[in-house]
């Protein structure tokens, strides 16, 4: 505790001596280093973030403050990035001396690092908003959801009623999937249903080890748990390095989804690996499941992707 | 540590550790129940696949608490649990009418294991905030308590979401505590 006091301490006089010293045998400021020095994508948009928030300058400290109120109001979308961005930009150029016409490639990473950071920011936000959502069986809109997810994973059998004991083939605990939605709401049910639309053959292959006589397990369950363990990654920054890893795509729900995907089609390959005995189980290997991922998350190099496999079990 | 604070009172007893089992049928309230025990945040619950366990310190007592999940295909691992159970606790969701029977037939069940004789039996009647719950008075009847000879017991109204009685159950269970040989 108390070297950790002395460390902040110290840091907090240290760093503007090293960052003078930086600068001028560099003749670069922080945010250059960081741009023109750490490779694209987490490690470049992580230290910009870092030094964003450390930063003291009074106009870099408002431009932050100004970005989350655009979030914060919703309106951090593509089509407003420039009329956003533009002024923030040009804020920090001059609060560092940055010459635009020397440093025309700072200002392109910068502004991507930007669009990341804060993309990430508001789609915390929207995340949350769908996960406060409620599954309510009086909304259509709900209703149809839930009906599209048995004729995707199931599309040889009808469901006989809306409350049925066939809910539970896909691993929802009683007749009416409604309750287990819980603290995750629709956004659990949303989750499911992106992984069910866009990745139709691993969804179908994860739903038939789920159904494994010995192996098996609630998919549907499974399922909104590993919604809770994105949403905390997620709140929690963790997820920064596979979202800012993405290439081609900023933060938006969509690779949410796809991020669940790939945690769902992950854990489980481990649940198989694993063989284990009964569902009894699903505590111990879930927690060592998500140590896994957060190991592989805390390296801001690692790059994720589904590889689709089909094995036969 | 806030509600088990009243464990303090325990400190007479000579065995330190405690365990405790909390059963009832799935979206009763276990692990919102588990949470509010540990003064956890209860708004992020999702149904238990296997079980979640605590241990709760309370002034050099250790509190085992054993959630397990709830569903028909759970309920015959339920058993692998029994051994050493200090306290049952039974949850039920007083607003689900259309599964008293099923409930009370699962506990019955639970009271008739071998493992669990004389094992003081607490339940709580949960969701008492909604308008459909039938109150805690009327869940004993239905489930039959006022028939139980073998053990203490005791019912306590409770909301697992807010705290509400949740408290006084705790107070029970202290009172309440087998004396070990």
């Amino acid at each position: 505790m108390i070297v950790f006091n002395i460390w902040s301490v110290l840091q907090w006089y240290l760093r503007p001596i090293i960052k003078w010293f930086l600068r001028k045998t560099t003749r670069l400021c922080e945010l250059q280093r960081i741009c023109y020095g750490e490779k694209a994508g987490a490690p470049r948009a992580c230290g910009v973030e870092r030094s964003l928030m450390l930063s003291r300058t009074q106009c870099v400290k408002e431009v932050v403050s100004y970005l989350d109120t655009v979030v914060y109001e919703r309106r951090f979308v593509p089509g407003n990035f420039r009329e956003i961005l533009d002024p923030s930009i040009s804020v920090v150029m001059r609060a560092k001396k940055i010459n635009p016409k020397l440093h025309g490639s700072f200002i392109v990473s910068f502004r991507q690092c930007l669009e990341q950071i804060w993309s990430y920011r508001s789609l915390m936000d929207e995340v949350e908003e769908i996960r406060r959502t409620q599954f309510d069986s009086g909304n259509p809109e709900h209703e149809e959801k839930l009906l599209r997810l048995w004729s995707l994973l199931v599309p040889h059998d009808k469901l006989e009623k809306r409350v049925t004991k066939q809910w539970q083939y896909i691993g929802f605990q009683g007749d009416d999937p409604k309750t287990d939605f819980r603290g995750m709401g629709i956004l659990g049910l949303e989750n499911l249903l992106f992984f069910a639309t866009e990745y139709p053959q691993a969804s179908s292959h994860v739903l038939s080890h789920s159904l494994h006589p010995k192996y098996g397990y609630t998919f549907a369950i499974v399922g909104i748990n590993l919604t809770s363990m994105a949403y905390y990654l997620l709140k929690d920054g963790s997820a920064k390095t596979y979202m800012f890893n993405a290439k081609r795509h900023l933060p938006n729900i969509n690779l949410f989804h796809r991020f669940y995907c790939y945690l769902f089609y992950e854990f489980d390959k481990m649940w198989i690996e694993s063989k284990p005995q009964d569902i009894m189980e699903f505590s111990i290997i879930f927690k060592k499941f998500e140590n896994a991922i957060r190991t592989e998350l805390a390296d801001p190099s690692t790059v994720f992707r589904i590889n689709i496999e089909i094995d036969t079990i | 540590m806030g509600l088990l604070s009243i464990l303090k009172k325990l400190r007479s007893s000579p065995d330190k550790e405690l365990r405790l089992l909390l059963l009832g049928l799935d979206n009763a309230g276990k692990t919102t129940l588990l949470k509010q025990l540990a003064s956890e945040d209860v708004s992020h619950v999702t149904p238990t696949a296997g079980f979640n366990i605590k241990s709760v310190l309370s002034s050099g007592f250790k509190l085992n608490v054993w959630d397990i999940g709830g569903q028909r295909k759970i309920r015959p691992y339920w058993r692998n649990y029994f051994e050493n159970t200090d306290i049952l606790i039974y949850v039920v969701d007083c607003s689900d009418h259309q599964r008293l029977e099923e409930t009370s037939t699962e506990l019955a069940e639970l009271l008739q294991d071998d493992k669990l004789r004389n094992v003081p039996l607490l339940v709580y009647a949960n969701k008492q905030d909604l308008a459909t719950a039938l109150p805690a008075s009327e869940v004993a009847q239905h489930l039959g308590l006022h028939l139980i000879r073998d053990r203490t017991w005791q019912i306590q109204a409770c909301v697992a979401t807010d705290g509400t009685g949740v408290k006084e159950g705790m107070e029970w269970v202290c009172k309440n505590i087998p004396v070990k040989k």
